[in-house]
């Protein structure tokens, strides 16, 4: 039963860690710039089948597939999602706030799209599978496995957080910090706003990026019902209930949030039978729905809310 | 003194070891219970909550009571991998069933499943993939055929009937773009003639558009391949346009929800195919207990093959030796030994398979969906059946059996 | 070919339009976008069922495939969501306001609201599709090569009345002028003494009534299912956007041409990406003229 606990428990805290890699991500995104980024499904994408086209085994019917290291799959998965980033960025990034994230959730719905129905590439609905777990064969069984990854997971998160807060404080930071705060104050200055934000952006989205590949190298499978809305949707509250502009927010959120989605479904599941699943589950969904008003109501700041700055844009 | 030290510590680690006693057994699934697959799916868990029940009434796995634990996938990936490693490792799941989009069966397969040895039948997912390229190592079967057997019948009975200038209109899926592929073979093949391709997204409002371009190609027939809620919409938008009653369906169309969606007098004389419940006893006797427990029809689809995977862990639990993933994967094609006594649906079924099994003789199962046989890939091939609306009920046109099925692949694959 | 997509396009973009209408007030009146509007329209679809199972869809009048009832029903339950969009404000988005909330709060305590709301239906009413009525309207050639269907006329009849109304409503009577002048410019029309509450008040209530209105033109062709308003949602918020929130004709000329845009589109590119096509209209629009069509430049 204990070896049952802590199984899942080191699946779930993977699965927690991948979903804070794109929570830190919007964070700088929005938490530090003010972009209004709904297009998170989409960076996810992008990353996740680059490494997966690069990476998988070759198949006689897929254009891709070429079997290289999977390093070289996470590296290009990154930097595949920035380019990407950097050109979406240049179109979209002068709207205002409400506007950007419509048509980033356009683009992002677009790529999903793409995924699948460019068969030849991406494998279509059917995805691409056999993504190589990295040193999955000196690990015999998924426990170990699990273990192993849960520790690179652990690395690469800490080395991200610890990468956001010495740029958060950096003179780089300050000025995206006040041009959220006061473009016009910060435009005085004869800062270029609008270079500054496409940085955040592309960097925010490269980490979405590297998250998508990290993700389907530790599933082994990827297909385009992996990058619908709802998982825009679920970052975002993991960032609003943990407290945006707050790197320590977005992993707090990113527990809570999912933490609450597994938690409703298992209990569900324990209260309702079979037949009335069907039921159960439409409660459940409603359980979620409430949960993220009742926090936004009456903890709007997040659980950890970003410390108040003197601004009269100050978010509340 | 010490004497009753040593007793007291032998008696501890009795309890302990009876307290870890493996009653009951617990299955797991996962299905989309909420999202555009509910109404199907409803339908598929009260089927397996009957296949429990009779299991139950039956004698259980070994003795103990089998309970099982269903989750929603929510239709997210995400969902339901997190669900089934739940199952897996907290509930301790021996076996799993459900899974319908391939969405979410390869990642479980691939992270769940495989890796922790945890044999999963599955009644909905045609995917051909997942038994074909090895990756299941062997723990995956699927009571339900894939695709390939579903697209070759519909393209020789297409022919049969005389459709020319077909349009296919399909679900941009898995399952509709597997469908189509192996229809297109087939057609090729056979000599038919597609006039036009058109997919479609599911849940939109309004197919018009889609519709109004497989109208373009003045097609003389309509082969639509999807899921009965939005089939009810563009079959209606399709006639209401003046397209053709020259209609052919997959088997989810089978079902009453599609026939007075459209409304029956209109949907007179439309034909499908499906994986085939072949008439007998053990057939009827399963519609039967269906519909005096739920009220309501057997009809649909998954329904069958649920209660079968359901019947099919069941069993093969009963016969591994040890009730490990292993064991009992190993057990799965035991459930049709060859020269086994037939065994069919419902309770009192069952407890004569448990009879037979405990006395060590074969037993050879008989369900819902017909006798049941796994290939060497874990999948099953079956007759094919013909089904057409008539007077508003759904009838059973004519069968296509095994032997017709296996001639009609070698002709389109050699 | 065409002209059949043209024909297509204008009918879905009418109801769009309705639909789109209130989205862009309360864009711009609020200041957020409400994504639990689509489920006012699902709400007043499912509303109007319930009447129509007390007196019926109504025998088939004309060429028409429900009878006075239908649209008896239809009004009704336009007025009950309503007050359900008001409602749902006074729970919810008025505290918010009060709390001084972030806009993007409110958005997600929308999607919240949204989830609730729309698994209630399932929970009242279940997955399965429901039916106005059984009929199944044959479509008439009015042009060579072009079908349609006379519900589809009187539903683009109806929502044009409805859009006159409502443009005399806001040109002429004291809410609607005072809704134009929050629209507008909420600080100055707050100081020229006009309250604001009424106004809020006004928008949601007309907010609640069109979606209703669209709702029911959605499930009448042909049917009804919890996810009908959430199939929509994305393209009201294209229209709404690319018409330039905050006016009424922008509404409109919003949804007409999402509609047509998704329609056209299948002419030429793969049907699979058909449900890009509004966004990517939108991106064009944006990208040329960042305040929307008829929006005014801030």
């Amino acid at each position: 039963m204990l070896t049952g606990i802590f199984s899942y428990a080191v699946f779930f805290s993977c699965v927690v860690l991948i979903l804070s890699i794109l929570t830190l991500g919007l964070n700088l995104q929005w938490g530090f710039t003010g972009l209004f980024n709904a297009g998170i499904a989409g960076f996810y994408a992008i990353g996740a089948y680059t490494h997966a086209i690069l990476t998988a085994a070759p198949q006689p019917q897929f254009l891709g597939n070429f079997g290289l290291p999977w390093i070289v799959g996470i590296a290009a998965a990154t930097a595949a999602t920035a380019l990407a980033a950097w050109l979406i960025g240049l179109l979209t990034i002068r709207l205002r706030g409400d506007y950007l994230a419509i048509t980033s959730f356009g683009i992002a719905v677009t790529i999903q799209l793409v995924t699948l129905n460019w068969e030849a590439l991406t494998g279509g609905s059917q995805g691409l599978s056999r993504i190589p777990k990295p040193l999955a064969g000196t690990f015999d069984s998924p426990l170990a496995f699990n273990l192993w990854y849960l520790a690179l997971l652990a690395a690469v998160v800490g080395l991200l957080y610890w990468g956001l807060e010495r740029i958060v404080r950096s003179p780089w930071g300050r000025v995206l910090r006040a041009i959220r705060e006061d473009e016009t104050a910060a435009l005085a200055l004869g800062k270029s706003a609008r270079r500054f934000r496409l940085e955040a952006f592309v960097l925010g989205a490269a980490l979405m990026g590297l998250a998508g590949a990290l993700y389907v190298s530790f599933i082994g499978f990827v297909s385009p019902f992996d990058f619908l809305p709802i998982l825009t949707f679920q970052v975002w509250a993991m960032l609003i209930v943990g407290g945006s502009g707050n790197n320590r927010g977005a992993l707090l959120g990113a527990l809570v949030v999912w933490g609450i989605w597994a938690a409703a479904g298992a209990l569900v599941a324990k209260l309702v039978p079979p037949s009335h699943a069907a039921q159960g589950a439409a409660v459940q969904v409603i359980l979620i729905g409430l949960a993220l008003v009742l926090v936004l109501l009456y903890r709007p700041r997040g659980l950890i809310g970003e410390r108040a700055v003197v601004s009269r844009h100050a978010d509340g | 003194m010490l004497r009753a030290t040593v007793t007291l510590l032998l008696s501890a680690l009795a309890a302990t070891a009876a307290a870890q006693a493996p009653c009951p057994v617990r299955v797991g699934g996962v299905l989309p219970l909420t999202g555009s697959m509910a109404p199907i799916t409803k339908k598929i868990a009260q089927a397996a909550e009957l296949a429990f029940e009779h299991v139950n009434q039956g004698g259980g796995v070994k003795g103990c009571p089998v309970q099982f634990i269903l989750r929603d996938d929510q239709g997210q990936p995400t969902v339901g991998v997190d669900a089934a490693k739940y199952l897996v490792e907290i509930e301790r799941v021996q076996a799993f069933t459900g899974t319908i989009s391939s969405g979410v069966t390869g990642p479980i397969i691939s992270a769940i499943t495989a890796p922790s040895k945890v044999v999963q039948v599955t009644c909905c997912s045609t995917a051909s993939p997942f038994t074909l390229d090895g990756r299941s190592q062997g723990y995956f079967f699927r009571t339900i055929p894939t695709s390939k057997t579903q697209a070759y019948a519909t393209a020789s009975e297409t022919m049969r009937r005389g459709f020319k200038k077909t349009a296919v209109i399909y679900v941009n899926t898995d399952f509709g773009t597997d469908m189509l592929r192996f229809y297109r073979a087939a057609m090729a093949r056979l000599g038919g003639d597609i006039a036009v391709e058109v997919p479609y997204n599911d849940n939109q409002p309004s197919y018009r558009a889609e519709v109004t371009r497989a109208l373009a190609a003045k097609p003389e027939s309509l082969l639509l391949v999807g899921f009965p809620k939005d089939a009810v919409t563009i079959v209606r938008e399709w006639l209401s346009l003046g397209g053709t009653s020259n209609v052919a369906l997959n088997n989810s169309m089978r079902t009453l929800d599609f026939v007075n969606g459209v409304g029956a007098r209109f949907v007179e004389n439309f034909f499908g195919m499906d994986n085939a419940q072949v008439a007998g006893p053990h057939v009827d006797a399963f519609n039967k207990s269906f519909e005096e427990k739920f009220k309501t029809d057997s009809k649909g689809p998954g329904v069958h093959t649920q209660y079968d995977a359901v019947m099919v862990i069941a069993l093969a639990m009963n016969i591994a030796k040890e009730l490990n993933g292993t064991a009992i994967r190993d057990a799965v094609r035991q459930v049709h030994a060859a020269n086994g006594t037939p065994v069919g649906t419902g309770p009192g079924e069952f407890k004569k398979a448990l009879e037979l099994i405990r006395a060590g003789k074969p037993v050879k199962y008989h369900g819902a969906t017909g006798p049941i046989e796994f290939d060497r890939n874990g999948d099953v091939t079956g007759p094919a059946l013909v089904w057409k609306i008539s007077n508003g009920q759904l009838v059973t046109d004519r069968t296509i059996s095994i032997e017709e099925m296996q001639g009609l692949a070698r002709r389109i694959e050699n | 070919m065409i002209a059949q997509a043209l024909a297509d396009g204008l009918f879905t973009g009418a109801i769009i339009a309705l639909g789109a209408i209130g989205v862009s007030y309360t864009l711009q009146i609020l200041r957020f976008a409400n994504f639990a509007h689509s489920e006012l329209l699902t709400w007043g679809a499912y509303l109007a069922l319930v009447f129509v199972a007390f007196a019926g869809p109504g025998t088939p009048t004309g060429p028409l495939s429900f009878g006075w009832q239908l649209v008896a029903a239809a009004f009704l339950a336009a007025l009950l969501t309503g007050v359900l969009a008001w409602a749902v404000d006074a729970l919810v988005f008025s505290r918010l306001r009060r709390q001084g909330a972030h806009h993007l709060t409110m958005v997600f305590a929308a999607f919240g609201a949204a989830l609730v709301l729309r698994n209630l239906v399932v929970l009242f009413w279940g997955h399965e599709s429901r039916y106005y009525t059984r009929e199944l309207q044959m479509a008439f050639e009015v042009l060579p090569g072009v079908r349609i269907l006379p519900d589809q006329v009187f539903i683009l009849l109806l929502t044009l009345a409805v859009v006159v109304v409502l443009y005399v409503f806001l040109a002429y009577s004291r809410t609607g002028m005072a809704m134009r002048a929050a629209a507008e410019n909420p600080a100055l029309a707050q100081a020229c003494g006009i309250r604001v509450e009424a106004v809020v008040r006004a928008t949601w209530i007309l907010s609640g009534a069109l979606a209703a209105l669209a709702g029911v033109f959605t499930g009448l062709t042909p049917q009804l299912h919890p996810e009908i308003g959430f199939n929509l949602l994305l393209a009201l918020f294209a229209a709404a956007i690319l018409g330039g929130i905050g006016s009424l004709p922008g509404a409109v000329v919003g949804g007409l041409l999402v509609g047509l845009a998704e329609n056209l589109s299948l002419l030429v590119i793969n049907p699979g990406y058909k449900t890009a096509m509004p966004f990517l209209l939108l991106l064009a629009v944006l990208l040329a003229r960042p305040q929307g069509i008829f929006g005014e430049k801030r």
